[in-house]
């Protein structure tokens, strides 16, 4: 069963090419990581797939559709600015997710909340950079979606608050969901990964598992990608 | 989807305007008991004021004004920078991945804008009726405005209120146009990968010539049919009528081609920073 599939998918911002022909399925329960240096094209694969940006040729489909209002619907999108209003208090943007998506678990999001220290009565431009991407993910992760996008999820939170949210988001998602990561911080998120897909200069250089590329190369994924992308 | 869209529109812009409009209300009344004590006689010819009096009332009908001016400002303000920043900054991540069609985004700002001009204008109405009260009947007025009717009638043979009618919406389809010219000018800038406000600022200046060339071409072309007609006197009214309706109906012309632009470029060249 597929989530998200890929064909032919090419994308060029006026000349330069973001990607290039790009195939790829990504099957249903499964949480895989996009992989690959800055500006190899993980953020554009992410943005095609929910609709932020329009193929320039080839064609993304989630569970079968083009990205639209259904697919959104769906798919769990953590984008990689903080989208946030600052004058809202972090109960109004529950609210908000709670009127626009039908899957988001509110009990879900107060409970993390509280994890977290966080006070659902802060208003969010008082918060530090750190804060607010923890409130972005618990809000993404409080939805029952069926496809999780998380753009540099762990990025810009400290380490004792990424284990925290690794086990978050493994431990939030339906069994038939996937959730796609994308991130060059490898070595912390490699333990939560059954999949890998390599990403660099727009094209997909290797899709694989986990323990294939541990039997295979006898390597961390770390490791692998270190020296695949070595500078 | 739509209701709630328009509902949050309405909660993310009245923090702004509620607080204005309270301001303006409670600097009227003040205004107004102001001039009630310092100056009972202010409507009529002589006025005689008290220097304190004359300094409290020269303060607040300046703050009065700056007010009025504010509230007119910050209304334009606010319909740019939520189409602009609301969508096509960094929050426009949010708003374009919720699970709700384009137009209903658009027409919910476009709806919300629209109310807060109308309200805008009712409450500056409002204001000044506040501040005259006492310098004239009601019984005057009603009679005046009968009057103005029936001399109406008698001059054209037709009621005033389908021209009053006429010229409102000729306003609120004026007022759309303008609005979805705004609209369609931030999302041509977001087309550009930098400088997008000054983008949009000189999208809006283009537009604006070019529909300036347009409408001299129209004035040259259709008033000369009719300008016989108007010379006559006769049916001076029915020349007026044409210009008000003839606008209107530019306007919507106008509308639509500012709204489908400003659709298509949202769906298919969408280009967040």
């Amino acid at each position: 069963m597929t989530i998200l599939s890929a064909k032919n998918l090419t994308k060029n911002f006026g000349k330069k090419v973001a990607l290039s022909d790009v195939n790829v399925e990504i099957p249903r329960g499964r949480i895989i990581g996009l992989l690959g240096p800055n500006g190899s094209g993980k953020s554009t694969f992410i943005k095609l797939a929910t609709g932020l940006l329009v193929p320039t040729g080839g064609e993304i489909t989630i569970d079968g559709l083009a990205p639209g209002i259904e697919t959104k619907a769906k798919v769990s999108y953590l984008s990689e600015r903080t989208y946030l209003n600052g004058w809202m208090r972090v109960e109004d943007i529950i609210a908000f997710f709670e009127d626009f998506y039908q899957d988001f678990n509110r009990i879900k999001a107060e409970n993390m909340l509280l994890d977290l220290n966080i006070n659902p009565g802060d208003r969010l431009k008082t918060m530090s950079k750190g804060t607010k991407e923890k409130v972005q993910l618990i809000l993404v992760m409080s939805r029952q979606a069926e496809l999780y996008l998380l753009d540099e999820p762990i990025g810009g939170v400290d380490p004792a608050a990424r284990d925290y949210i690794l086990n978050t988001i493994i431990n939030n998602y339906k069994e038939n969901a996937s959730v796609v990561i994308s991130t060059h911080l490898i070595a912390d998120i490699e333990q939560v990964l059954d999949d890998i897909i390599f990403i660099s200069k727009g094209e997909i250089t290797l899709t694989s598992t986990v323990d294939e590329i541990r039997e295979k190369y006898n390597k961390s994924v770390d490791g692998l990608f270190r020296e695949v992308f070595k500078c | 989807m739509l209701r709630k869209l328009l509902k949050h529109e309405v909660k993310a812009t009245g923090r702004t305007f509620l607080p204005l409009y309270g301001a303006l209300l409670i600097l009227t009344i003040f205004t107004k008991v102001a001039m009630t004590i310092g100056a009972p006689d202010f409507f009529s010819d002589n006025v005689t004021t008290g220097p304190i009096a004359e300094i409290i009332l020269g303060i607040a009908f300046t703050l009065y004004f700056v007010l009025v001016v504010a509230l007119c400002v910050m209304t334009l303000v606010v319909i740019i920078q939520r189409f602009y920043k609301n969508l096509f900054t960094d929050e426009g991540y949010l708003m374009f991945t919720l699970p709700v069609k384009t137009w209903e985004m658009v027409f919910s700002k476009l709806v919300v804008g629209l109310m807060w001009s109308v309200v805008c204008g009712l409450m500056l109405a409002i204001s000044g009726f506040i501040l005259s009260l006492g310098s004239f009947s009601m019984l005057e007025v009603s009679q005046a405005i009968s009057a103005g009717y029936a001399d109406f009638y008698a001059q054209f043979g037709m009621s005033l209120n389908v021209i009053l009618f006429e010229l409102f919406l000729g306003m609120l389809v004026g007022g759309v146009a303008s609005i979805l010219m705004i609209y369609v000018s931030i999302a041509i800038g977001q087309l550009f990968n930098q400088h997008r406000i000054i983008a949009a600022f000189g999208a809006y200046i283009v537009i604006t010539i070019v529909m300036q060339i347009i409408a001299s071409v129209i004035m040259v072309v259709v008033p000369l049919a009719n300008l016989e007609a108007y010379m006559e006197g006769i049916e001076a009214m029915n020349a007026i009528q044409w210009l008000i309706n003839g606008t209107t109906i530019c306007n919507v012309i106008l509308c639509v081609l500012f709204y489908f632009g400003t659709q298509y470029i949202m769906q298919k060249h969408l280009n967040l920073e």
